[in-house]
């Protein structure tokens, strides 16, 4: 109560607004947001908070009831009466803004020619205007990765925050990392005749084998410092041998995963990721050890056999989080573009198996900010961090109360507003709906 | 050791004799007639007259390929052969009745680039080219020298002969296995009539699904009819005319799985066939059902080999299923036999026929009477197909088709020696060969003295020479080449080598040889071996005297999460009495005028809600189950009005534009297994929907997820027909790819076209029947019935609102274009499902009084979805059109309450109206809301206990009740987990154990 008393005395000093969809500012003014329960992302929360944002950055993170302020040195206070605050979600290995309708060829982006492209970057081709990123931006995911897909090394991914007049303005780190799509060991179904097995397998120890000897190749042009022949494909690996870039490595199978830690290893990988991970259970131990970051598959998803656990893929966030392995989620998968808008949903499955609401809120902020090396940037609420952050009025990890009402990128208030609203206040005005 | 026999029985070549020239009346002969109408007779042999009589000291008396006589007291004419076969068998040849002997094989033509809509066999067949009645096995049937001895070798002696293409295949022949000439062989030239589910070498589009093979058959059964009794028929169909015409024969049906079994049973049932079923061995795993499917059984003995487990991560991959079936596929055929299901053997689908007889005793092993075997391969498929009269017993009259064995057929060291078919010999191994085995005194010329020690079988003898005086052992080559030895040795310095040729006789009952040999030196000996002594070695244990191997038991589904059916299963309770049920302080969403009840206490019982009260206090006749639901949320179980799970083969008959004639009642999976994952997520009911390829699609079956049932006890009881329709983009096949661009329509324009066309078609079929049915007897005699027609009576069905549409729609023209159809046409559309663009007409919607099942927030995958907006469920609703959220997927199906709550965040439904979207709203689309959707006294108990409010994220369904049965349950689930982690592990147990013994791996 003494809170909500002081934040109504500060109300009396300043312009205070009240949280309003429509409002919509374009400059980075400097604002407070007062009386927000904060969910840092870090695990902690501050059930009454202050806020403070100035020239796109987080200057105050703050207990109201200890802290003493004078609101005057900003221009905008908004009083969020209890409502909840959260560090803007990250949409790991995403390809949002590289494809704009699935089933139309002409819209997708994700896919180049041949198997091995390193050197194809993502951040050229990602389109600040999709009409999907507003309804994404509206469930609170305000960052992303995006991915190219498809081949071995599909290309060099990069990370966007979801606001920007093109992708330059949006970039948040680009190149961030090497995307390998790992071999998968042909698994013996009964539909798969023995010869096509075989056929399958010698395919899968040649594509293996072409794998190491391109990394091998990368690896030893790397040593000497100027090449007169440029090889564009080894350049674009020289990072992920200096850890600069990281490598995404795409595997989902416990066989294919051992002989990735094993590729890791060979190869001496600085940065290794291991991205999809359905298995992960069953390698526990070797992910721990080797201290592999997991940013795992769909929460949303099937189990991958007959016999597993039926809620294996519900459970799996807080088998890793028992474990102390550093995990994300994604949600790369059917219709993932659209989907993306649903990654808060995955972390709350999570959290009605087995994770707590901020461990929950964490393996989709800090831990892949951190996985992703943008940590020192976004991923939580803390001073010093970019203020890309969001406001909604009920718990944004449930389906039913996520309603987003504020969100800043970069200290921008961010219009809430998408096509998909609007033609809802259109039909409604049609039918004389309220 | 039963390996190493075989290997003996197959490395001796057969030969082949021809003793008789049976009399070809036809054919000339160049030189000289041969003329042979000896005598033969087989005496002292002990003669399985069948499966059941045994003359212990009889004489087979054969002549001109027939036998003459059979009994203990046989006279022999004079100018008899006579075979004396003291100690030896004689048993009928066997007969296999599904096998492709002598008919070449259907090559596969390259699949044409652009679909192919009608059929490329030339001439005056049918339309559908997996339909061939009129080809005849028996028309390319050609004696094959090198498959005969195959079979012969293993005993056989007639076989049935068939073309394995096509759904309807034709007829097949019988034949025995002799070699001389086609004429001679062919016993019954239109022996039995094939059918199958496969379309075969077929690259005709029609039927592209399990589910429209089933059409295609029941249609061809209606057309065959029509054929027949239409005396005014304006077509000639030769397909049609011998269909009818082989409908006297026997009718084999092959399937590739049990509850295909009883699909086609059901198919037979339809149309009173009684089908002879070819299985593939998984049968015991439903044979209640198959049981009462009341039909006779072809079974293959092609058991699974053991998986390859040692690497715990490859065993994984094998499931539960899978190494069940390895263990239990042996016992297949004691199952059938214990239940007294008739069935014959056969050798088809075995990889290697060299298996039949290892796996036939293993069979016997596993509990199959040796008796039965016997009897499944000789007059059970006599019988089966009809000619009981000339094959399956030695018996007066019949032919001379039987084999001379060294004792007990199933015996694993029992030798078959000869086969005889028609009065032919065939020597499969030679029976003279005397056991070698034992201990030799040797002498080789004047001086050497020593003892030769031989062991092992015919063909790989050991020999081992030890020097009278001396300890040194010396290995010697022994081999046997008919009547005669040799034998090689290097002496024990190396330095002399020996070799040995001689005679095999016998002294006094025993081994004697004796020959020349050559020494070292190129001097010229005699030499002579005179059996010592027995080997005196323990004889090695074989399969004979072993136990009964111990098995698992079957589980309900066959599959993990199935309950085992000696435990008190599900399976089993349904059949006894239903439970009661009391669910004590529970949050009752009773989605009725009562609203939101707190703190009540639910009684379930006899599958119905019985009461809902403060304080119920237990009936004593009940034996209720008592459950606290202090803090938990009671709903009715959730209803996915579009769900594909649970579905055998493809959900799409994806080939004409009008496939309303299939249906997804006829296909249904009740093993998949997510059907219990759904369950585990509060689902009790679905309409299995048809996919959306086509303007007018297939059939719909309602379910309850009754899991551990078979597929026609999951059907919802008197439920009312559904049909699916579709519009847009996949029925323009928009999104199939370049190829598919020449079936009509290509656009929405040539949709609406389809529809018009079908119901005025519909129209007139009904038109016709009703003048049909109006007519006198006298009239109906001369004026032939219409041909019935299964896709124009749904469609009929649809006008007289018996079927009910449910219709895959997105964007506003196709919605409003379909009612317009329908207003012009006089039917109704029940519901439009997906409706992505309904929020834009939803007034004309309401104003039709037509239901929505809609996602909830999907778009973006493709143009029709683009202004697709999350908001459509909230927004129907609040125009008061009876709305509901459809899954469409197996995931997302597992959280069809989350997605309903999803309507609370977009457009501001209350929780109450967003549990309806998954509950009460679709029981209302589907007409059930009577029963099931709302937990008030009188419904249904299908219903679901949540951890938390059934809207939150955090909702876990902890039991879900259907008819009043805890189908999941969380605790039990977990329990489960640790069985099924028990079972694996002892299966793969015993798969390393089968493994380290010898036995082959399986390649999945």
């Amino acid at each position: 109560m003494k809170a909500i008393k002081e934040g109504l005395i500060f109300s009396l000093f300043v312009n205070t607004f009240l949280i309003c969809p429509q409002f919509v500012t374009g400059q980075n003014k400097s604002v407070l947001l007062m009386n927000g329960y904060a969910h840092l992302g870090n695990g902690k929360v501050i059930e009454n908070s202050v806020i403070g944002i100035k020239d796109g950055k987080i200057v105050m993170v703050a207990d109201a009831r200890v802290i003493k302020l004078n609101p005057k040195g900003f221009d905008t206070v908004i009083n969020l009466s209890g409502k909840q605050v959260y560090p803007g979600i990250i949409a790991p290995n995403s390809t949002i803004g590289l494809v704009e309708m699935e089933a139309v060829r002409a819209s997708n982006d994700i896919e180049e020619v041949g198997s091995i492209n390193p050197n194809v970057r993502s951040q050229d081709a990602y389109n600040a205007d999709s009409k999907i990123i507003p309804t994404i931006r509206s469930n609170g995911i305000l960052i992303a990765q995006v991915c190219p897909r498809k081949g071995l090394l599909p290309g060099t991914s990069s990370i966007f925050e979801l606001d920007g007049w093109n992708w330059e303005d949006a970039l948040l780190k680009g190149d961030d990392g090497v995307q390998l799509n790992f071999p998968h060991l042909p698994i013996e179904k009964m539909q798969v005749d023995p010869p096509v097995l075989a056929e399958k397998k010698v395919l899968y120890e040649k594509e293996l084998q072409n794998l190491k000897k391109f990394f091998l190749d990368a690896k030893a042009y790397k040593e000497v410092e100027n090449q007169e022949e440029k090889n564009l494909r080894f350049e674009a690996m020289k990072g992920v041998f200096d850890g600069s870039r990281k490598l995404f490595i795409h595997v989902d199978y416990a066989k294919d995963i051992i002989t990735a830690i094993s590729f890791i290893k060979e190869l001496g990988i600085k940065s290794p990721v291991i991205v999809g991970a359905k298995d992960a259970w069953l390698v526990m131990g070797l992910l721990k050890e080797n201290n592999l970051p997991v940013m795992l598959g769909r929460v949303h998803d099937l189990p991958l056999r007959p016999d597993d656990d039926t809620d294996m893929p519900f459970k799996l966030p807080s088998i890793l989080q028992k474990a102390g392995i550093l995990f994300c989620l994604q949600n790369e998968g059917d219709m993932e573009v659209m989907n993306s808008r649903n990654l808060p949903f995955l972390a709350g499955t999570a959290e009605a198996y087995g994770l707590t609401k901020e461990e929950a809120l964490t393996a989709i902020t800090l831990s892949p900010a951190q996985i992703l090396g943008i940590a020192d940037k976004v991923g939580s609420l803390e001073t010093g961090k970019e203020a890309t952050l969001f406001v909604s009025n009920g718990d944004a990890l449930e389906m039913k109360s996520n309603q987003v009402a504020l969100v800043y990128i970069r200290g921008k208030q961010i219009d809430l507003n998408n096509e998909q609203k609007d033609l809802y206040e259109k039909y409604k005005k049609k039918y004389g709906l309220k | 050791m039963i390996g190493l026999r075989q290997v003996i029985l197959f490395f001796t070549a057969t030969c082949f004799f021809q003793l008789l020239i049976l009399a070809q009346e036809t054919f000339p002969v160049n030189g000289v007639f041969n003329k042979n109408h000896n005598y033969y007779a087989f005496t002292h042999a002990r003669i399985y007259r069948d499966y059941e009589t045994v003359l212990d000291d009889g004489t087979l008396l054969i002549r001109d390929g027939m036998i003459v006589e059979v009994g203990e007291k046989v006279s022999v004419p004079k100018g008899t052969v006579v075979f004396d076969l003291k100690g030896k068998d004689i048993y009928p040849s066997l007969i296999d009745m599904y096998t492709n002997y002598g008919i070449p094989e259907v090559k596969k033509m390259p699949k044409p680039i652009s679909p192919q809509y009608e059929t490329t066999t030339k001439g005056a067949y049918d339309w559908n080219q997996a339909i061939k009645s009129e080809f005849n096995a028996v028309s390319v049937f050609t004696i094959d020298r090198k498959a005969a001895d195959e079979y012969l070798k293993m005993g056989f002696g007639t076989v049935l002969a068939f073309q394995k293409d096509g759904i309807a295949r034709g007829s097949a022949v019988v034949v025995s296995l002799g070699e001389t000439r086609e004429n001679e062989v062919v016993l019954a030239d239109k022996a039995a009539a094939c059918y199958s589910f496969d379309k075969g070498s077929s690259y005709q589009e029609y039927p592209t699904s399990l589910m429209g093979a089933i059409a295609l058959l029941r249609q061809t059964y209606l057309d065959g009819l029509w054929y027949k009794n239409n005396q005014k028929k304006t077509e000639y169909n030769a397909s049609l005319l011998a269909w009818n015409n082989l409908q006297a024969l026997p009718q084999i049906f092959e399937v590739s799985d049990k509850l295909s079994a009883l699909r086609a049973a059901k198919i037979g049932k339809e149309f009173s066939i009684d089908y002879i079923i070819k299985g593939i061995g998984d049968e015991y795993q439903r044979l209640e059902d198959i049981k009462e499917s009341n039909c006779r059984f072809i079974l293959p003995l092609n058991f699974p080999n053991v998986y390859d487990v040692e690497d715990p991560y490859d065993a994984m991959n094998v499931s539960l299923a899978e190494m069940k079936h390895w263990e239990m596929a042996p016992a297949n055929p004691a199952f059938f036999e214990k239940k007294a299901i008739p069935f014959a053997l056969t050798t088809a689908d075995l990889k290697d026929k060299n298996d039949f007889w290892k796996n036939l005793r293993k069979a016997i092993e596993y509990g199959l009477s040796e008796k039965q075997a016997l009897k499944s391969l000789t007059v059970i498929p006599a019988r089966l197909l009809g000619i009981q009269e000339k094959v399956g017993r030695i018996k007066k009259g019949m032919l001379a088709n039987f084999i001379i064995t060294s004792g007990n057929l199933f015996d694993a060291k029992t030798k078959i020696y000869e086969n005889w078919v028609q009065g032919n010999r065939h020597v499969i191994n030679e029976d003279a060969i005397p056991d070698l085995n034992g201990n030799y005194d040797l002498k080789i010329g004047t001086d050497r003295q020593y003892v030769l020690k031989i062991t092992g079988e015919p063909v790989q003898l050991k020999g081992i020479i030890v020097a009278g005086t001396d300890t040194a052992k010396i290995s010697a080559g022994v081999k046997i080449e008919n009547r005669s030895i040799v034998i090689t040795y290097l002496s024990p310095l190396g330095k002399e080598s020996v070799r040995l040729s001689g005679l095999i006789t016998e002294k006094e009952g025993k081994p004697f040889f004796n020959g020349r040999g050559v020494l070292n030196s190129g001097e010229w000996v005699d030499w002579v071996a005179i059996y010592k002594s027995d080997l005196n070695e323990p004889l090695k244990k074989d399969s004979v005297g072993k136990e009964k191997p111990v098995i698992g038991e079957v589980y309900y589904p066959f599959c993990a999460y199935g309950e085992p059916e000696g435990s008190k299963s599900l399976w089993k309770r349904y059949k006894e009495r239903q439970h009661a049920i009391l669910i004590k302080n529970v949050t009752v969403w009773t989605n009725d005028s009562a609203g939101v009840l707190k703190n009540r206490d639910v009684y379930i019982n006899e599958g119905r809600i019985v009461a809902i009260d403060h304080a119920i206090k237990p009936l004593k006749t009940a034996f209720a189950v008592e459950i606290d639901g202090t803090g938990k949320h009671l709903t009715a179980g959730i209803i996915d009005e579009h769900s594909h799970i649970a579905i055998s083969g493809d959900i799409n008959e994806a080939s004409h534009a009008i496939t309303a004639e299939v249906r997804i009642g006829d296909v249904i999976d009740c093993e998949d297994i997510n059907i219990y994952r759904q369950l585990a997520s509060g689902v009790t009911s679905c309409q299995l929907l048809h996919g959306s390829a086509n303007p007018i699609g297939g059939q719909s079956a309602l379910i309850k997820l009754r899991w551990g049932q078979s597929p026609e006890a999951m059907k919802i009881e008197h439920a009312d027909g559904f049909i699916k329709f579709a519009l847009g983009e996949n029925v323009k096949q928009s999104n199939a790819g370049d190829n598919y661009v020449i079936r009509f329509p290509q656009t929405r324009m040539g949709t609406e076209q389809v529809y018009y066309d079908a119901f005025t078609r519909a129209k007139e079929y009904q038109t016709s029947w009703k003048i049909y049915q109006g007519l006198s007897k006298k009239e109906k005699t001369e004026q032939p019935a219409p041909r019935r027609n299964l896709g124009l009576e749904a469609l009929v069905e649809i006008l007289n609102k018996q079927r009910f549409i449910t219709c895959h729609s997105y964007v506003q023209s196709e919605l409003n274009m379909l009612m317009h159809v329908s207003d012009s046409m006089g039917f109704k559309i029940n519901t439009f499902t997906h409706i992505l663009e309904g929020y834009k007409v939803a007034d004309k919607i309401k104003a039709h009084g037509i239901g929505a099942s809609t996602f909830a927030d999907w778009w973006a995958y493709k143009v029709e979805v683009k202004d697709a907006i999350p908001y459509n469920a909230a927004l129907l609703t609040k125009m008061g059109i009876v709305t509901a959220v459809n899954s469409d997927d197996p995931e997302m199906g597992r959280r069809l309450n989350q997605e309903a709550a999803k309507s609370i965040k977009y457009g501001g439904l209350t929780e109450e109206e967003a549990l309806k979207l998954c509950t009460l709203n679709p029981a209302k689309l589907l007409h059930l809301d009577k029963k099931i959707g709302r937990v008030i006294v009188g419904s249904d108990a299908d219903v679901v206990l949540w951890s938390d409010n059934p809207l939150s994220v955090n909702a876990k369904a902890e039991k879900t009740i259907i008819d009043g049965l805890i189908y999941y349950d969380r605790d039990k689930d977990k329990k489960m987990q640790e069985d099924i982690q028990k079972e694996r592990a002892r299966l793969i147990q015993k798969m390393i154990t089968a493994r380290k013994a010898g036995e082959k791996i399986q390649v999945k």
